[in-house]
């Protein structure tokens, strides 16, 4: 060891190295498998499916009488919140002002929204009722709605979505969940058990772990990543060093 | 300890030809989660006023609108600065028109982007160092649908790029060096260096090889730290 020792730089003892790089894999071997096995199934799974879209589909788009549109300046006006825009969009083939009371930077930050019929001005409540059928425009399965229910943010299929959502499931082979916007009436997306699977590998990669600090929160920045990034990064550099080392010294020998 | 000694052997070759890139994974990996993602995307960077349509700002109907494009879709009426706008698409590009009195305001001019950009910006003091318009070909960092576009830099920390629509004076995306060095990182992890997707051979290749030769470590972690077969004799323990 001695002797090794004498050969090496001055900023470190190489068995310095090799005693951290054990005893680190002590601390980062779980965690390292378990990035490689994720890694591989993110390598290998299949990236349509793992979209949870498998019963989506576009929803109709209908003509709309122009002559009957009511004037914007009306709708404002009638308006008791603050309004900072107005979308003329459709719910169910049918034209409505979507006003925008607040908006977040982006659409699933914490928006607020009402929707009046573009023709009457009469508002549309998005209450269970509307929710499935906006939830039933966009899908393209044979299941038939199983339960709704309205929930507030975090929401397990959606962790980003910071918006209060109605949840329509339906009975289908794949679970499918359809999420719409309680306010807006808009379309968060779909999720079934094939992207439930590739979130749990994505829980396990981010370690964003629902029993941990903040619970999941569908980000990799978190204390137990940071944590365990960093001693992982001390063990591949002692382990890389290691490498050279062996290198060095020809330790490495090409051919039988 | 046939075991211990071929692991050893294994080991040592399989991190030969991996090292680097599990070295590499690491590296890239700790960028990743010590950077905060909502700052990586430049969240920080915008500050999201919001101001309130009165009814006497608009004079110039949805219904008129319609009449003068009738392929108009996704109308929407908001602000551009103080200016009271309707934006939509139209044969796959974007419009913007008065809500005063339906004149056209797209393309916008240069004066303007650089105004919508600052009114953005969270430090209203900094000045802007260069803008530039795209029209036929994008940098790598930004999509090909939101051109044509004005590119505005801030002479600030991490040199922030504002992209703003010339056809819907809209800030479309933000970009930072940290968001940029983030990008190459990310490259770098997932090993696709054509075009940042996980799921190409070569990743699958360093993968399975980086798994196996880990395990082969785990075999000489369970033969150096369990006390039963822990030995202390130096010129054992010495040799590689």
């Amino acid at each position: 060891m001695r002797q090794v020792n004498q050969h090496k730089s001055k900023l470190f003892k190489f068995s310095t190295v090799k005693s951290l790089h054990k005893w680190l894999s002590l601390l980062v071997f779980i965690q390292l498998l378990i990035w490689l096995g994720t890694g591989l199934f993110f390598n290998l799974m299949d990236h349509n499916k793992a979209r949870g879209n498998y019963n989506k589909q576009a929803v109709v788009v209908q003509e709309i009488n122009n002559q009957r549109l009511l004037n914007p300046n009306l709708i404002i006006a009638m308006s008791h919140v603050p309004v900072s825009e107005v979308t003329l969009v459709q719910r169910l083939g049918h034209p409505y002002y979507l006003l925008t009371h607040e908006k977040g930077l982006y659409s699933h930050f914490k928006s607020d929204y009402s929707l009046l019929d573009a023709y009457t001005g009469t508002e549309l409540i998005v209450d269970s009722n509307v929710a499935s059928q906006l939830a039933q425009a966009s899908y393209k399965g044979v299941g038939d709605i199983s339960s709704v229910v309205i929930l507030e943010p975090p929401i397990a299929d959606m962790l980003k979505e910071k918006n209060t959502v109605w949840q329509i499931n339906f009975l289908d082979d794949l679970e499918t969940s359809v999420y719409v916007d309680a306010s807006s009436g808009r379309l968060v997306g779909h999720s079934n058990e094939d992207k439930r699977f590739v979130d749990f590998f994505f829980m396990l990669h981010f370690m964003d772990y629902p029993f941990l600090g903040k619970g999941s929160v569908g980000s990799f920045n978190n204390g137990q990543i940071t944590f365990f990034a960093l001693l992982t990064l001390a063990f591949c550099l002692t382990g890389f060093i290691w490498v050279i080392e062996l290198l060095r010294k020809g330790h490495y020998k090409f051919g039988l | 300890m046939p075991l211990y000694q071929e692991s050893r052997k294994y080991h040592k070759w399989f991190m030969l030809f991996v090292g680097f890139q599990l070295l590499t994974w690491s590296i890239t990996g700790a960028y990743m989660v010590l950077m905060d993602i909502d700052y990586i995307h430049g969240d920080t960077l915008v500050i999201n006023k919001q101001k309130n349509l009165a009814a006497d700002q608009v004079m110039y109907s949805f219904k008129e609108l319609l009449v003068t494009y009738p392929q108009a879709s996704n109308i929407e009426l908001g602000f551009m600065l103080k200016k009271v706008v309707y934006r939509f698409n139209l044969n796959k590009n974007k419009m913007l028109i008065s809500a005063f009195n339906g004149q056209k305001l797209s393309p916008i001019s240069q004066q303007l982007a650089v105004s919508i950009a600052k009114e953005n910006y969270h430090d209203n003091s900094v000045n802007i160092e260069k803008v530039l318009l795209l029209t036929g070909d994008s940098p790598s960092e930004l999509n090909r649908r939101h051109l044509p576009v004005w590119r505005v830099d801030f002479d600030d920390f991490s040199s922030p790029s504002f992209y703003i629509s010339a056809n819907s004076g809209q800030l479309v995306t933000k970009r930072h060096n940290y968001w940029r060095i983030f990008d190459w990182m990310f490259v770098f992890h997932v090993m696709d260096y054509i075009d940042g997707e996980a799921d190409n051979k070569l990743l699958l290749l360093f993968t399975v090889l980086a798994f196996i030769g880990s395990i082969f470590g785990l075999v000489l972690t369970y033969y150096r730290l369990t006390p039963k077969h822990y030995s202390p004799k130096p010129n054992q323990v010495e040799k590689y």
